[in-house]
């Protein structure tokens, strides 16, 4: 028996208590059942047939007529006897977990012989002795009251799947968990404190002892013995399980037979189970059932916890005469201080009654608890079977006795022998448990029996005439309460004819029937008003709050472990680490499946037809077993359970040799191209090619300028102007990238450049050719925020709650235009974006490039429009084909003005690169206009170059007309003896200034010199200006040349020759001087060629 | 004050009856548009002030009034068109103080009138003009020529697009004073080409000025040409709004005609069918102050444009006066 305790915790382990055992085995149970079998009512009924049937050598059934007819009840007995030997098949055929509650108890009651309907009719005295009459048993009746009690059991189970089912739909805060676990904590000590008087008073009970073996073990060395155990056990079926999965081809059992089987066997026996105490298991079962129920209703029973102390309500006892609570009964209740089932309840209603008792105060906020309370108290005490417990040994010689006796008078001597029982029972009790206890109950009994009405100051009056059909039964019950375990204020002859049983239960049987018509009244009358004005929480979170209360508390002190320090601010690492589990996970998706609306018997077919399927796939039987666990709560609470499994890629796996496996490789791949790049539409063509025409236009732009600035300006360089370089657009994509997973790619800069380069095109487009880039920013930024407006919007529309379930509000058109209205756009303004500003502007810039282009074309040929040749010959008919043809551009092969380079060779058409001459008008008007005056030839002829004259030599010199000979052999001589140079040929520094004919014609200033004499000059004069003075010589102002001659001839003659002497150069200037002006006649007069001044120069 | 202010009344009678409206405007009518049309010219004059500093200039150029109303495209073509009809008459008006020339003293004379006329664009003497006289497109900032670095001259053979628009919109308006003149005896029709003439500016540069506030908005000294936009804007305005006010008359009328009630019903029933012996328009109420009220109104309505960045808060925010 004490091995069998900890067995089941090994499924309970979860629950600190022995109420946590119990109640988390047949949670266990029931979702197991759940699991296998599908949930819906019908089935489960059905399935539980089978599984009882299996799991024990017994043939009971469930059905109360069934197990009237089959020998069961014997057995039973005698299964009782063996219990010694801790027989396992009765333990299962007790705690059939498969069997709601109340079934179990009927059963329980059955081989025990106390029928709770045995009473009722003179009928099924039989029931006391099974094994004499089992047939005449009355079926009817007992199938009724059995009914009442399923019913409410399946009421309160399907409100309670309701509710678990709302929970999964509903998301409650966790916020009231601490208070939750606080007061399961409270219960806890509650219990641990019971069990700490108990252990310390009650020792001299065997039974008591044995009862509170496991309870103990369980509550309050929770931490250490429990898991010892615990461990230990586990353990054990831990190796079996591993073996079963080694063979298992060789077990001829489905995974579910296997399941249940393991599940059963790890059933533990009740710790009230007592061999020679017929009944106590059963009673004491329901009635800790019970009472761990009303316990749980945490908000109410929280005051009825524990004795009212005399610091709380100092005149508390001078009220109450008999002050009970909760912890008591549970004390009482180890103690095995209860011999009845009315027993217990009176007890109840004596802590509800108190209360009412003392807080007379109709607001009293106790009061409505303790309303509560009762009216709870009401709905589960006829889950509780009417047993009186007995000694073995009296019911043997009682059916020992009955055996002698006709089967006729068997219902005569049947209440009689019940009514010694029940006289005889308190005595036992009393013996056995604490003294106290025992007689507190008795004189409750006696003092309500005294008082002959039901305890006026805990119950108003009663309407007992307004009983139905479930008052009725329950009547029965308390009838044979009455007529059993507190029989001993009715004479054993009252209860020797039934129609006095019922006499004496009219009036003097106070406890259970009162509750249970109070039931009915409360609940119409006090009840029904209550929850509006003690409880403002809806009632969906009042039974969530009661049904996951355990859990949640669980949940809390789980959650509290994993921190400490002060405030719970840092993280314990002593806690083990969370980790995601299999059968959490399936919790979860079930939940989920569950939430999802599916009708339940779908997801559960899907379910069990999944089922076969999961061990297949490698999951082995410890893990089925495993997800036994079931709570109440909702998923949310176990967050680690919704993490879904990780993807086989994303795995960190290693190889053998303990690398890791790069498994992402395979994975990865290359961001598609072109996704940063406008796509490819009509539209975006067109605007491309807007902007290539716009390029091409300016570049036209930009030689139209060079034209022009070339016309003013009378000296061009090449670097003058800034060649206007084309440059395609191009848009750059994004480098390669590699990503996991499909889905765009997600970097807000590089999608904000990419937004700022379109920006960036609409303005080149707009027809800016550069742009500030804090207006790009700008721009792009007010782009940014009004597509994510848009976009918004667009969201918004599309998810528009929808008028049926399948399509969309809005079709997809509407919820573009809807969102473009929204931002104040529509189709027009879009299309006139396109028509106008696109295709029109498009026209626009084609019409605009020709206008450039013909303007282009007028400046560089401007006679070209009518007497051009086909070839633009005519072109040159004003003249200027020497200068076309001259020697400076071709044979030099220079790109004088850089028109190669900017491109305006092609323009021009001109293969040899040379100058048309109306590109130089200017230069050509100036400097050449009496050269090329005369020659207006038409016919388009290009004259060949003429020779160049030859320089003239020493040798050549002869050649020369006799005149000058001496001249230039004066000259050649000075250049010593090389060739002379033409003026022309000459360096640009030491050549002479073009000669500029005004267009009077006349000659009016004197030849100017070149650059570097003249600075030398001014400086002589200033010289010489300054020795003047010094010299007293008058000077005549009339000309330079004058000045330098009479200087050269009179006062500074002598130092004349000494500067000449020292600076040559300068002295050959001023003779050049004299020279330069006759030259500059000659070479206007003789035009052409002209001697270098040096030449002349005297030696 | 409405008297004080009312320096237009008869010029805007006049443009009303160009416009359509052949009755006889009360004062209040005229007085309500003649406010209208200031706060316009004041609100235009102010924004092109503004528009001009931000260029960093004090006196406002005529791109800045054009460019008001830019999205107008209509308008702005007609505009181009007037303007390009001023540089004509201009340069003829040179030319032949300088020529002399006798013959074309006629031509110049009718030209002035067409010229002052916007609505009559094209005029008679088009295809007697000189190739010197011919009109010169007017260019805006933000033409596609202003792309480019160098203003070439336009070619003959180019015809906009935009400007076959505008014809076409300047041509609808000469269909329709063709229609009204139709029927006009030479008296009639010399009283009509009258009122065609009416200006808020021609001749009349310093009441308008003033009555513009010119100094006080904006304090440059306007040039010819901004006081002669200004006098088409305001032309255009007067159309506008006195169209606008015929049609909700005309709304209201046929209401009021569906509705019956109205006393003049009766007398009104016969003429509904406009017929050969109908007495002269002139028998028609002439639109009221409320029309001009509910027209202004409509015309006020925002654009849809205007909700573009309406995300962004604004505070309290008024909608700027919509120039119409």
């Amino acid at each position: 028996m004490s091995q069998d305790a900890p067995t089941s915790t090994v499924d309970g382990d979860v629950g600190g208590g022995p109420e946590d055992l119990l109640k988390s085995r047949w949670a266990e149970t029931e979702a197991n059942i759940a699991k296998l079998f599908g949930t819906d009512g019908q089935t489960r009924r059905t399935s539980q047939k089978p599984t009882t049937a299996s799991e024990a050598a017994a043939t009971t059934t469930t059905s109360a007529p069934d197990n009237a007819k089959t020998p069961a009840p014997p057995k039973r007995s005698a299964r009782h006897i063996d219990d010694d030997y801790g027989d396992d098949d009765d333990e299962d055929e007790e705690d059939s977990p498969k069997e709601s509650p109340l079934r179990k108890k009927a059963k329980i009651a059955l081989p025990n012989g106390i029928h709770p309907l045995a009473a009722r009719s003179p009928l099924p005295a039989g029931r006391a002795l099974p094994r004499a009459a089992p047939t005449s048993t009355p079926s009817e009746p007992a199938k009724s009251s059995e009914d009442v009690r399923k019913q409410l059991e399946e009421d309160k189970r399907t409100a309670e799947e309701a509710a678990t089912k709302s929970f999964q739909s509903m998301y409650y805060t966790f916020e009231h968990d601490k208070d939750a676990m606080v007061e399961q904590q409270k219960l806890d000590e509650l219990d641990r404190e019971v069990e700490n008087e108990l252990s310390g008073g009650a020792t001299d009970a065997p039974n008591a002892q044995q009862g509170a073996g496991a309870g103990p073990a369980a509550a309050s060395t929770q931490g250490t013995l429990g898991s010892a155990d615990l461990g230990a056990s586990s353990l054990t079926l831990k190796h079996l399980i591993a073996r079963i999965d080694m063979k298992r081809d060789m077990v001829r059992a489905s995974d579910n037979q296997l399941r249940t089987l393991i599940s059963e066997v790890r059933k533990g026996r009740s710790k009230w189970a007592s061999e020679d105490k017929v009944g106590q298991e059963e009673l004491y079962e329901a009635a800790e059932k019970v009472l761990m129920e009303l316990k749980a209703q945490t908000d109410y029973a929280q005051p009825f916890l524990q004795r009212v102390s005399k610091r709380e309500a100092p005149d508390y006892f001078n009220v109450i005469k008999h002050p009970m609570d909760i912890g008591t009964m549970l004390k009482k209740l180890k103690q095995l201080g209860y011999r009845s089932k009315r027993d217990f309840v009176d007890d109840l209603n004596l802590i509800w009654a108190n209360c009412l008792k003392y807080n007379q105060d109709p607001q009293h906020p106790l009061r409505k608890k303790a309303l509560y309370m009762r009216k709870e108290t009401d709905k589960l005490t006829p889950l509780i079977p009417d047993i009186l417990v007995r000694d073995r040994a009296e019911v043997e010689a009682e059916e020992r006795r009955l055996h002698s006796i006709d089967a006729d008078e068997s219902d005569e001597d049947d209440a009689p022998i019940m009514a010694s029982r029940g006289r005889k029972a308190p005595k036992k009790g009393g013996s056995k448990g604490g003294p106290t206890s025992t007689k507190r109950a008795p004189t409750v009994a006696v003092e309500e029996a005294g008082s002959a009405t039901p305890a006026p100051d805990m119950k108003p009056p009663l309407p007992l005439s307004a009983t139905n059909l479930r008052t009725e039964t329950l009547r029965a019950e308390s009838e044979v309460q009455d007529a059993s375990s507190a029989g001993f204020s009715t004479p054993p002859p009252g209860n020797a004819t039934p129609l006095g049983v019922n006499g004496v239960n009219g009036s003097g049987a106070p406890g259970s029937q009162a509750d249970v018509t109070e039931v009915d009244g409360l609940g119409n009358s006090v009840v029904g008003s209550t929850p509006e004005d003690e409880d403002e929480e809806d009632t969906e979170f009042k039974t969530w709050k009661q049904v996951t209360k355990r859990d949640r508390a669980q949940a809390a002190a789980d959650r509290h472990r994993l921190f400490r320090g002060e405030q719970l601010k840092n993280l314990n690492p002593e806690e083990p680490a969370l980790i995601r589990t299999k059968a959490m996970m399936r919790r979860w998706t079930r939940q989920q499946m569950a939430a999802s609306g599916k009708p339940s018997g779908q997801a559960e077919a899907g379910e069990s037809a999944e089922e076969p399927e999961q061990p297949a796939q490698g999951e082995s039987l410890a893990e089925g077993i495993e997800k036994d666990q079931d709570s109440t709560l909702p998923d949310y609470y176990s967050s680690l359970s919704a993490i879904p499994e990780l993807d086989e890629r994303f795995r960190w796996t290693t190889d053998s040799e303990g690398a890791v496996v790069p498994q992402t490789e395979e994975w990865m791949r290359m961001y598609p191209k072109e996704q940063f790049k406008s796509a490819d539409g009509a539209l975006n063509r067109k605007i491309e090619d807007n902007m290539r025409q716009m390029q091409d236009t300016r570049k036209i732009c930009a030689k139209i300028g060079v034209v022009k600035q070339m016309q003013i300006q009378a000296q061009t360089y090449q670097n003058q102007f800034t060649k206007y370089e084309v440059q395609p657009f191009i848009e750059q994509d994004v480098g390669a990238v590699v990503v996991s997973e499909d889905g765009p790619l997600m970097a807000p800069w590089v999608s904000r450049a990419a937004l700022q380069r379109s920006v960036g095109k609409i303005f080149y487009h707009a027809g800016f050719e550069d742009f500030q880039p804090s207006a790009l920013e700008m721009i792009t930024d007010l782009a940014g925020e009004y597509f994510g407006k848009l976009v918004d919007a667009f969201k918004s529309f599309r998810e528009q709650p929808k008028a049926e379930p399948e399509t969309s509000r809005y079709s997809y058109e509407e919820q573009v235009l809807h969102s473009l209205h929204e931002h104040g756009l529509d189709l027009e303004a879009l299309e006139t974006y396109v028509k106008d500003d696109v295709e029109r502007l498009s026209t626009k810039l084609g019409v605009v490039h020709d206008r450039m282009r013909s303007h282009l074309a007028d400046l560089l040929r401007p006679a070209l429009g009518d007497h051009a040749g086909a070839d633009g010959v005519g072109a040159f008919n004003d003249g200027s084909e020497q200068f076309v043809g001259g020697d400076f551009a071709e044979d030099l092969d220079e790109d004088f003005f850089g028109f190669r380079e900017l491109g305006l060779a092609e323009e021009l058409g001109l293969e040899n690169l040379s100058v048309p001459l109306h590109l130089l008008q200017n230069r050509m008007h100036s400097a050449y206009q009496a050269a090329h005056q005369g020659p207006a030839s038409t016919t388009g002829l290009v004259f060949p170059q003429p020779d160049p004259y030859e320089p003239i030599t020493i040798d050549n010199v002869g050649a020369q007309v006799g005149l000058v000979q001496d001249f230039f052999r004066e000259k050649l001589h000075a250049n010593h003896e090389d060739a002379l140079v033409e003026d022309e040929d000459l360096p640009q520094k030491q050549r002479f200034p073009k000669p500029r004919l005004p267009p009077t014609g006349k000659i009016s200033s004197p030849r100017k010199r070149p650059i570097r004499e003249q600075q030398q000059a001014a400086k002589k004069k200033r010289k010489m200006e300054e020795s003047g003075k010094a010299g007293g010589v008058e000077v005549a102002p009339i000309g330079k040349l004058k000045l330098e001659a009479s200087v050269g001839k009179g006062v500074n003659g002598v130092q004349e020759p000494e500067k000449k002497r020292e600076k040559g150069g300068e002295e050959m200037e001023v003779d050049r001087e004299v020279n330069g002006g006759g030259g500059e006649v000659n070479g206007g007069a003789g035009g052409g060629t002209m001697i270098s001044p040096e030449s002349l120069a005297p030696n | 004050m409405a008297e004080a202010r009312a320096k237009y009344r008869t010029e805007i009678t006049q443009m009303m009856f160009v416009s359509g409206e052949t009755g006889d405007p009360t004062p209040e009518t005229t007085t309500m548009i003649e406010g209208i049309v200031q706060q316009q010219v004041m609100e235009m004059l102010k924004r092109a002030t503004e528009l001009a500093a931000r260029r960093g200039v004090r006196t406002i150029s005529t791109d800045d009034l054009i460019f008001l109303i830019r999205h107008d495209k209509a308008k702005v073509s007609r505009l181009r068109t007037f303007l390009s009809w001023k540089d004509v008459r201009k340069s003829a008006k040179d030319s032949d103080e300088k020529g002399g020339g006798g013959a074309d003293a006629g031509g110049v004379e009718d030209f002035d009138l067409a010229a002052n006329d916007p609505t009559l664009g094209t005029g008679p003497n088009v295809n007697t003009r000189t190739s010197k006289n011919k009109k010169a497109k007017v260019g805006l900032p933000w033409d596609v020529s202003s792309f480019y670095t160098e203003q070439v001259p336009e070619r003959e053979d180019e015809e906009d697009e935009e400007e076959e628009e505008m014809n076409a919109a300047t041509l609808q308006r000469l269909k329709q004073a063709d229609e009204r003149t139709k029927g006009m005896n030479a008296e009639e029709y010399l009283h009509f080409s009258e009122c065609r003439q009416a200006s808020f500016t021609f001749r009349k540069g310093k009441r308008f000025r003033e009555w513009a506030g010119f100094g006080v908005v904006t304090d440059s000294k306007p040039n010819d040409d901004i006081v002669d936009i200004l006098g088409f804007l305001t032309y255009e305005i007067v159309t506008l709004l006195t169209e606008e006010a015929l049609k909700v008359k005309a709304t209201e009328d046929a209401l009021k005609r569906e509705s019956g009630g109205d006393e003049e019903k009766r007398g009104r029933k016969r003429r509904r069918e406009p017929g050969l012996f109908d007495p002269p328009e002139e028998a028609r109420t002439p639109v009221s102050a409320k029309h001009i009220q509910e027209a202004f109104r409509r015309l006020q309505r925002p654009d849809l444009k205007a909700n573009y960045m309406k995300h962004i808060p604004k505070g309290t925010w008024q909608r700027p006066l919509k120039l119409i």
